[in-house]
């Protein structure tokens, strides 16, 4: 069966830089870059080498349609990926109608429900909310006759402990409510399918839904990625602090997060973010009259088997896998003419990513990295970044790498935003783990 | 707080967890029974009364609490034991 086109007809995207696309896509152009100093609770238990992160601005949960008792149920993770997802399929003109007003869930009106799939990336899940569970569970009182302590040798939880061990506790930390959460709102009852490959999750998402739509084997896809990181003790932010991964402060903490830049020293960590676009068969799009941000043309992943941590130095992982997206989308090195890095800021990564770059496509390129704007939001990143690529298509702009003062290397870096022309794009990501994906998208019209 | 005031609470409260209309939760209808709430939703009720009125509710309370009469006078008489805010 020949493959069917597919094109993205709606964005949603709630990052550090903002809680809608047109926030984000504003502040990217605007260079309003996220960072700020981590909260002073998190250094009650232990000194990070890191003093800096993305927070995610306030979000008004009950305006965006969750209101209290749903606040209560859902991880803030699950939260970022119905948000962006209500966002995109509103800006897809796909309307949805009421299903069952008592579980809150809506039904798309114009595809069959076993047609409409979801595929959703995530790091980590609702981790946050497991986190408060198991503070709830090792820090309450214990119970009467249980301490054989002597007397006073307890001690006050320094913690902010939730007042109980939450019976949602189960379907708020497991990843897979990223997708399930999108699949039960919106009645979609096709492929629900959750991605957990850390820093690539997003685009392995997105990759999966276009080939599921370009297959035939769904007409409608919601795909992306969602994450939420800022669990009230610091966890996770330790967990990457303690691997010597995040970016150092230093004197001035705007310019702390760096990618691609001589004196980079890390990754920021984001708070959390979320992307979530709508990949509809070309031709069903265009019946509707729906506004197609782009075509995705290719996608390819593989796989390092090289180090749970590190990037395999070689980089020919990466670069075979370049080479089979673009494979994948008929077109030739030479044809790309916007590349959304990876860049995370990391001394190793951008190293070995850069000289791929280099070795694959020279300077022909526009490189962008827009981790360098938002910081880095985990599996929720290759979404946000899928979804700027398709924005920067439509729009024929470019957002400029944020802090880039002496490139490592000499590429065609986006060094101020603006106008461009963008005929072919790829956005990338690799991962913990050693998984590297690639999603290749085209200008329409 | 008067009573009333209290009542509202309980019974709006009842209303946002259990999708049901204000006529439906008179003091002698039955939570489990009559307004169809199940296991999940029954905890889901005590977290949002616990979260409108402040405090902790046991489990072994929340048991005792068939009626929408019920919970009202839990509420009221933990209210006034200043046990709740």
């Amino acid at each position: 069966m020949s493959r069917r086109r597919v094109v993205v007809t709606g964005l949603g995207m709630i990052s550090p830089l903002g809680t809608t696309a047109p926030e984000c896509w504003s502040a990217l152009l605007g260079g309003r870059a996220a960072v700020a100093t981590t909260p002073d609770s998190w250094r009650r238990y232990a000194e990070p080498t890191s003093t800096v992160w993305a927070p995610l601005p306030p979000i008004d949960w009950a305006a965006r349609g969750i209101g209290r008792i749903e606040q209560m149920q859902l991880d803030p993770c699950g939260m970022l990926a119905i948000t962006a997802a209500a966002e995109a399929l509103d800006d897809a003109g796909l309307a949805a109608e009421p299903a069952d007003p008592r579980k809150h869930t809506f039904r798309l009106p114009h595809a069959p429900a076993e047609r409409c799939g979801v595929f959703m990336g995530t790091g980590v899940g609702g981790i946050s909310s497991f986190f408060g569970n198991v503070a709830n569970h090792l820090l309450a009182p214990l119970r009467p006759g249980t301490d054989s302590r002597p007397a006073g040798a307890d001690h006050e939880p320094l913690p902010p402990m939730p007042a109980r061990f939450s019976p949602y506790a189960v379907p708020a930390m497991m990843p897979n409510a990223v997708s399930a959460l999108l699949g039960i709102r919106w009645s979609l009852g096709g492929p629900n399918l959750t991605f957990a490959q850390a820093c690539a999750a997003g685009t392995v998402a997105v990759g999966h839904a276009f080939r599921s739509v370009a297959s035939g084997a769904v007409d409608v896809a919601l795909c992306g990625g969602a994450e939420y990181l800022g669990d009230p003790y610091g966890g996770m932010f330790r967990g990457f602090d303690v691997a010597r991964t995040l970016a150092a402060a230093g004197d001035d903490p705007r310019r702390a997060n760096r990618p691609f830049d001589r004196d980079r020293t890390g990754f920021l960590f984001a708070e959390g973010g979320a992307a979530v676009l709508v990949c509809e068969e070309a031709d069903a799009a265009r019946r509707r009259g729906a506004r197609a941000y782009a075509e995705v043309v290719g996608y390819a992943e593989n796989f390092d088997g090289y180090s749970i941590m590190a990037m395999a130095p070689s980089g020919d992982r990466i670069a075979a896998m370049v080479a089979a997206a673009i494979g994948d989308a008929g077109c030739t090195a030479d044809d790309v003419s916007y590349l959304n890095a990876h860049g995370t800021g990391t001394a190793v990564n951008d190293e070995i990513e850069s000289a791929v770059i280099e070795r694959l496509f020279g300077r022909r390129p526009l490189v962008a990295a827009t981790k360098s704007l938002t910081g880095h939001c985990i599996g929720a990143g290759g979404g946000i970044e899928a979804a700027v690529t398709a924005l920067s298509l439509f729009h024929q702009t470019t957002h400029a790498c944020h802090n880039l003062e002496h490139p490592i290397r000499d590429l065609r870096f986006a060094r101020e935003p603006g106008p461009c022309t963008i005929d072919t794009a790829l956005t990338q990501s690799f991962a913990f783990g050693g998984h590297n994906a690639a999603v290749v998208m085209r200008r329409v019209g | 707080m008067s009573d009333d005031g209290i009542k509202d609470r309980v019974t709006a409260t009842i209303m946002e967890v259990l999708k049901v209309a204000a006529d439906e939760v008179g003091d002698d209808r039955r939570i489990k029974e009559d307004l169809g709430s199940d296991s999940l939703d029954a905890v889901t009720l005590v977290m949002a009364l616990e979260d409108e009125f402040g405090g902790s509710i046991d489990d072994a309370d929340a048991k005792g609490l068939a009626t929408v009469g019920d919970v009202v006078r839990y509420i009221h008489r933990r209210v006034a034991e200043k046990s709740l805010a």
